[in-house]
């Protein structure tokens, strides 16, 4: 792996490294929508929490399509697809003892997702 | 009887730091300049005085906040902030009824452009697990007591988008500068644990 040089530093910092692509892909889910997180325990790298795993929440917006972590970390493909703003009360996640007016944003990618069936 | 002088060895963590960096650059994956411009960016080029300049103008320039709102990224690169954790910007406004926090449960990301390095609470394990399960018990820890009928969002940082919290402009700064409003927002306001005051200590509508 070559060095990051002195002379590329700046630029390569105020370039960044967007995980979003142009790539179009459906969106399985629009805003309004209820939705609830997958069961998923995978044994490496995910960005979906294990907090908000089988709770249902409403997509507050897209975000457009981004590289999926889960399988890009792994070597296994970018598996574009769409981030969504979603919002769980603060009630659905922790219990009666939360604030009924509450709420967690949390931005989830459409593999974690299943329609609710509430 | 004489004095002896004894340099003390530095600490654990500061020896396991300098291991580190000896052996980056000896192997050649890392370029001693360029830790330092790295260090020199963070340290002294980059930080929330970026974020407070985002805010000012968004509070003294209707036209500004409502490009920022719709698309942060854009508004917040006008102002040459971009790169490094901020490629994709949200912006959450705090009103009278909403008060926005953000918080990364999985690590600590962090909008850098804007607010620079996180500081070492945002990275530590009671503050981002109890953000999102107790945040009136944690803003009250940092001194802020919200009242029952304002709705907290937290925002949970653990995917690509990277929060800056738009606090709610001081009452009584009508005739603020865009430098004087700037020099009100702090680091905290904008991560979402403080509110921004005015000189005489008012803030927003809500408190």
């Amino acid at each position: 792996m070559p060095a990051l040089l002195a002379k590329d530093t700046t630029a390569q910092l105020r370039k960044g490294g967007s995980a979003r692509v142009a790539t179009e892909v459906p969106a399985k889910f629009a805003p309004g929508d209820r939705v609830v997180v997958r069961n998923l325990n995978p044994p490496g790298h995910t960005r979906a929490p294990r907090y908000i795993r089988c709770k249902t929440g409403t997509i507050d917006r897209d975000h457009g399509v981004f590289v999926f972590p889960d399988t890009h970390a792994h070597g296994k493909g970018s598996s574009p697809q769409h981030v969504y703003s979603v919002r769980f009360a603060a009630r659905e996640v922790w219990g009666n003892d939360a604030s009924p007016r509450d709420a967690i944003y949390i931005d989830l990618w459409d593999d974690y997702l299943d329609p609710s069936q509430e | 009887m004489s004095k002896h002088r004894h340099t003390e060895p530095p600490s654990d963590l500061v020896l396991r730091v300098k291991a580190l960096e000896s052996l980056l650059l000896e192997k050649g994956l890392v370029d001693a300049a360029a830790l330092d411009i790295l260090i020199d960016t963070y340290e002294n080029k980059v930080g929330p005085r970026n974020g407070a300049k985002v805010v000012a103008r968004a509070w003294a320039d209707p036209a500004y906040k409502t490009r920022l709102l719709a698309d942060a990224t854009t508004a917040i690169a006008e102002f040459g902030f971009v790169g490094r954790q901020g490629e994709d910007m949200l912006v959450v406004e705090n009103t009278p009824g909403i008060h926005n926090l953000t918080v990364c449960t999985l690590c600590s990301c962090y909008p850098w452009p804007v607010l620079g390095l996180p500081p070492v609470w945002y990275k530590a394990a009671p503050y981002r697990s109890r953000a999102v399960h107790d945040p009136r018990g944690v803003l009250r820890e940092f001194g802020l007591e919200l009242p029952e009928d304002v709705e907290i969002r937290v925002w949970d940082s653990t995917a690509e988008l990277r929060y800056l919290v738009l606090p709610e402009r001081p009452t009584g700064t009508e005739s603020f500068s865009e430098d004087e409003l700037a020099s009100l927002v702090t680091r905290d306001a904008m991560i979402g644990v403080a509110k921004a005051t005015a000189p005489d200590g008012t803030a927003g509508a809500n408190t």
